[in-house]
């Protein structure tokens, strides 16, 4: 295997481009440390299962099948694996480009994926990023909010408003459509968009929001593996 | 529940590293055929409208009209960046204006 770039350089863009993540994602580990605290989580276990799941949702609905008494670890297991089904879809998509940075290196950078950087990176390799930091760059300032953030909100410093109040629920909506709209470039691009979005609608009204992402993402892939022209 | 909370903690720990790295070990068995690398590309895009319109389906007109401009401020600046943060402030301008 060739050597690719991975380089201190490429970690810095990605840490640039992810601070403004990381200002949500404070705000929303705040959240989430109140939830916790008031679950009876002191500040160690609180930020231990930040650290551990490292995904808002699956942690809001673990707290809270934890606060019934009665879940048992076969569904609090399966609980985080039907919400963070979506990791499965980025992780496939990443793999081309991040496996040639060797096992170690992919696999770290692994554990900072989240909805919002993937989103990012994705974006980056679109226009060309090479350098195969950069993933990890765009996770760490947010891991570092989200860690701190939980800190915070279960000492029960709630010094922030709440996030709706800031616009920062629609964060990463906003940066998905930015995005999107940024990686449309030819007319065959539309095509993902379309049947995307109908079928994250779609999904949405049977089954709820978390099989709505995979659902326009399997087939959005679907759509254009169908059209795709040329050689197979 | 009788199980302390270390064991807790690796369950859901193990729950959520399977999900990061399954998806990418996998598709390391899958041959990326001109076919399957124009399914990777698209799936992004796909993820990316499918929030968006979700969210746009959730929303009221104020998150409706931030995630317009959004697209709209993004053609225009060409900063996406930028025009996410844009949208955020909008939608919080908006809602503060009793949208």
């Amino acid at each position: 295997m060739s050597r690719v770039l991975f380089s201190f350089d490429g970690f810095r863009r990605g840490a640039r481009d992810g601070m403004p993540l990381a200002v949500s994602i404070f705000a929303y580990g705040v959240g989430f440390g109140l939830v916790a605290a008031q679950a009876g989580f002191g500040v160690g276990k609180a930020v231990a299962t930040s650290a551990a799941i490292y995904s808002g949702s699956a942690q809001l609905a673990a707290v809270n099948l934890l606060q019934t008494g009665e879940a048992t670890l076969w569904a609090l297991f399966a609980t985080i694996l039907v919400i963070n089904a979506r990791y499965l879809l980025f992780g496939a998509t990443l793999q081309p480009w991040l496996w040639s940075a060797g096992p170690l290196r992919a696999y770290g950078s692994l554990l900072l994926l989240g909805d919002a950087n993937w989103m990012m990176t994705m974006r980056a390799i679109r226009s060309g990023e090479v350098d195969r930091a950069y993933l990890a760059g765009t996770g760490t300032p947010v891991a570092v909010g989200w860690l701190s953030g939980t800190a915070l909100g279960a000492a029960a410093v709630s010094v922030l408003p709440r996030p709706e109040a800031l616009g920062f629920d629609l964060m990463l909506a906003c940066f998905a459509a930015a995005m999107m709209t940024a990686m449309t470039r030819t007319r065959a691009d539309l095509l993902p968009l379309a049947v995307g979005a109908g079928a994250a609608l779609a999904v949405f009204q049977v089954f709820g929001p978390a099989p709505a992402i995979i659902g326009a993402g399997l087939a959005g892939a679907a759509a254009a593996a169908l059209v795709h022209r040329g050689e197979t | 529940m009788s199980e302390s909370f270390p064991v807790l903690l690796a369950v859901m720990a193990a729950a959520a590293f399977l999900c990061r790295v399954a998806g990418f070990t996998l598709m390391r068995f899958v041959p990326v055929s001109p076919r399957v690398e124009a399914a990777l590309r698209a799936t992004p895009l796909a993820v990316m409208a499918g929030i968006t319109a979700l969210a746009m389906q959730g929303g009221g007109l104020a998150e409706g009209l931030a995630l317009a401009s959004v697209v709209g401020l993004t053609l225009v600046l060409r900063s996406d960046v930028a025009a996410a943060l844009l949208g955020v402030a909008v939608v919080a301008l908006l809602r503060w204006a009793g949208l």
